[in-house]
């Protein structure tokens, strides 16, 4: 691992200070690479973050561009970026924040063989999309390439929070959670609506997870957490495998 | 009496309390819940009887095995949440 600059230091010392942290975990987390699947109001917080906190090698990948109805929660954005795709204006963001770490914009739906070869490059996933199909499909790419997948998702204000590593042979995948697409939708938020700070909360969740796995922080497993905003609660339940699970049980687990 | 509460995110769509059921399997907790909501039945559960895939159902915080049948087993002071994924973000 490299050195740290005594610049690198300063800015991360408030890191550094954690001793679950300490030089070693931020070295982890400049040499590491997240894959940030969509921009919009999870993957703000989520890019932010990751930038901040100094991962290494960030991809940020959205084929959305940035409209008015955005600004309320999606706070990587601003005024100056309307019209722009988001996935780049998120980038130039981070980089204000933190130009020591290296953003590639990906300003298309990753799909298929796509999808499968950045993943695979990748040490984490944050899947941040907003829809079932992507992330169905994020969810297989990532137990094909053995990389962890840190998912949230959020509308009006209930939000969900999982992590799911299945090089660990306990963990179950997203599909052994919710078995298929959904056939019922909860509904996009421009339906329901969704509270600013809500995605602010499980998108800075997410970020929490990540860099915990990034900087080899044990990670709960086989975990949903549930945040009701309007109770004002937190449940966590407990997710097995599923033994018949198309898409994980066929896995050589615990191979790493 | 097990206890069954269903998460905000099904409320928005069908108003649902929190209840008190007599029953010894999480089919028979939903049956009884059914008979006083029924249209609560096509929303959770698929033509066959199974739990639709979107959604899923916690004993005592350990989401259930059996979502074909839903044969688990539910203890006089369990508690029952029934919960649905969120795709938004
Ligand atoms: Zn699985």
């Amino acid at each position: 691992m490299t050195e740290l600059s005594d610049q690198a230091l300063l800015r991360y010392s408030r890191h550094i200070l954690l001793p679950e942290l300490d030089i070693a975990g931020q070295q982890a987390l400049l040499g590491a690479r997240a894959l940030i699947v969509g921009a919009g109001g999870l993957g703000s917080p989520v890019a932010l973050y990751l930038a901040s906190a100094g991962v290494g090698q960030l991809t940020i990948a959205d084929d959305d561009v940035v409209e008015l109805t955005n600004l309320q929660r999606q706070i990587a954005h601003d005024k100056a970026s309307l019209g722009r795709n988001k996935a780049e204006s998120a980038a130039a963001r981070m980089l204000a924040m933190n130009p020591e770490v290296a953003v590639r914009v990906i300003g298309e739906r990753l799909a298929g063989q796509s999808l499968a070869d950045e993943v695979a490059r990748h040490d984490v996933v944050l899947d941040c999309s907003d829809n079932f199909a992507t992330r169905h499909a994020v969810n297989r790419a990532c137990v094909a390439a053995g990389v962890p997948l840190v998912s949230g998702a959020a509308v009006r204000f209930d939000g969900q929070l999982a992590v799911f590593d299945t090089r660990q042979p306990a963990s179950p995948c997203y599909h052994c959670l919710f078995p298929e697409e959904g056939e019922a939708n909860d509904g996009p938020c421009a339906t329901f609506g969704v509270l600013a700070p809500l995605v602010g909360v499980i998108g800075s969740l997410q970020a929490v997870e990540a860099i915990k796995l990034l900087a080899g922080i044990p990670v709960a497993l086989g975990r949903l957490t549930l945040y009701d905003a309007l109770e004002s609660s937190f449940r966590s339940m407990k997710v097995p495998r599923d033994p018949a699970c198309p898409v994980c049980s066929g896995r050589s687990s615990g191979s790493e | 009496m097990p206890h069954i509460t269903f998460a905000a995110a099904i409320q928005r769509h069908i108003v649902c309390p929190e209840r008190e059921v007599v029953a010894p399997t999480v089919g028979a907790a939903l049956e009884a819940v059914f008979a006083l909501q029924p249209e609560l039945r096509g929303y959770l559960l698929d033509d066959q009887g199974q739990l639709r895939r979107h959604m899923a159902i916690f004993v005592d915080g350990h989401a259930i095995r059996d979502r074909q049948r839903l044969g688990d087993h539910v203890a006089p002071d369990s508690r029952i949440y029934v919960v649905q994924a969120l795709s938004g973000g």
